[in-house]
């Protein structure tokens, strides 16, 4: 697969040094450290990764904000939908009517009351048992994480009190059990309205904004 | 479903893995998170590999839907940035091979330079600074055959494995490994006035 202009005299060919710097991958990785040619033409494709790299920063500069206009069209168009999953049937009060509600409306339900909490958010929310029985016994597993500084055991308190009360009201599941589980502690950063106000240490100066998916530069201050 | 009044605000705060499982179990609101913090890489990708911005829009917005269709198949949330580029890569693919039944290549380059251009006028304070550097890349990236450039976007930008490239191009991965050194060879030999 060799272009004849990509031969070194060492025998390597600038191929197998572009292969090289993807999979770390060489016949003789000894002979590396030591030839010159293979050297150069490494730092060679070094350079050009790191170009490559700035391109790829300038881009997406370029291309915007994932708040922007554009972004809000795209959205728009796609008119996403709420996933509706299991049926869940409801108690007729007149024999013979068949009412169900959908899995993903009450997952949707123990999201928002999740949601509200204080600097909190709702990770998975899933709900075990047979929810097409009426009756039978029902867990509900929800991940939870919490901004940094906010009591994490009286939030996942909290929130299973309040969804075992928001639950008993709004559905007639048989719920036997709510775990909560705490899978991530948010950094806080840029508190915009509804963030908490007081309680959470801010960091002095806001985050500098790096591209997204930028590797970080290794320019640190003293 | 009514959306939680407080997600906009609270959920760009949440990690990828978090926003991808509610995604996945049908929240919606996570997804638009998800989408919004990596729309923009996803659309400098598609640009680069379509060569024009409408196009991009059109990439970006089927990769969402099918990514919205797909959730559930992603076992790592953590992923889920080069699941994006890698979905991103194969609709841009697509795009070309039916644009190509109606449009000749030759306009390709031109709109990818136009592209460019407009870029730069965007981003006056990025142009000056390394500008006419950058310039000289999406040139050098312009003139490459197109199965080159094709190759080398998607190693650098959507960060693919050869084993991905080659399965989004259809071609063997001796063939990704090909293509990729030679794009590599004339753009580091293009660039090597600009060190």
């Amino acid at each position: 697969m060799s272009t004849p202009s990509d031969a070194l005299s060492c025998g390597h060919s600038l191929a197998d040094l572009s292969e090289y710097l993807d999979t770390g991958q060489i016949g003789d990785p000894g002979h590396l450290a030591e030839c010159p040619e293979c050297q150069s033409g490494l730092a060679s494709l070094r350079r050009l990764a790191a170009l490559g790299n700035e391109l790829l920063d300038a881009d997406t500069a370029a291309a915007g904000s994932g708040s922007d206009d554009w972004m809000k069209t795209i959205l728009g168009n796609l008119r996403l939908e709420l996933r509706p999953g299991r049926s869940i049937p409801l108690r007729a009060d007149t024999p013979g009517d068949v009412l169900t509600e959908t899995e993903g409306s009450v997952s949707a339900l123990i999201r928002s009351v999740a949601d509200s909490l204080p600097g909190a958010a709702a990770g998975k929310c899933r709900l075990y048992g047979d929810l097409t029985e009426p009756g039978a016994p029902i867990t509900v597993g929800v991940e939870l994480a919490v901004v940094y500084g906010h009591p994490l055991e009286q939030r996942a308190a909290t929130l299973r009190q309040e969804l075992a009360t928001v639950l008993s009201r709004q559905t007639e599941l048989n719920i036997t059990a709510i775990d909560v589980t705490i899978t991530d502690v948010l950094e806080p950063r840029n508190p915009g309205p509804g963030a908490p106000a007081a309680g959470a240490p801010v960091a002095g100066a806001p985050a500098p904004t790096v591209g997204p998916g930028g590797p970080p530069t290794p320019q640190e201050k003293p | 479903m009514t959306d939680s009044p407080s997600a906009p605000h609270q959920l760009d705060l949440v990690p990828d893995a978090l926003l991808a499982g509610r995604a996945a179990d049908g929240d919606t609101a996570a997804f638009e998170a998800l989408a919004r913090r990596h729309g923009p890489v996803m659309r400098a990708s598609a640009r680069r590999l379509t060569g024009s911005l409408a196009d991009a829009d059109d990439v970006v917005q089927e990769s969402l839907m099918q990514a919205w269709k797909q959730l559930h198949t992603l076992r790592d949330g953590d992923a889920v940035k080069g699941w994006l580029l890698r979905i991103t890569g194969s609709r841009s693919i697509d795009h070309l091979r039916r644009r190509k039944t109606h449009a000749d290549l030759g306009d390709l380059d031109h709109r990818l330079e136009a592209g460019a251009r407009t870029a730069e006028k965007e981003h006056p304070e990025h142009a000056a600074l390394s500008g006419s550097r950058m310039d000289a890349l999406k040139a050098a990236l312009a003139a490459l055959p197109e199965e080159q450039r094709r190759c080398w976007v998607l190693r650098a930008f959507n960060d693919q494995s050869y084993e991905e490239i080659a399965q989004t191009l259809n071609i063997s991965t001796a063939s990704v490994r090909g293509r990729l050194a030679r794009a590599r060879i004339s753009l580091a030999r293009e660039m090597e006035d600009w060190r």
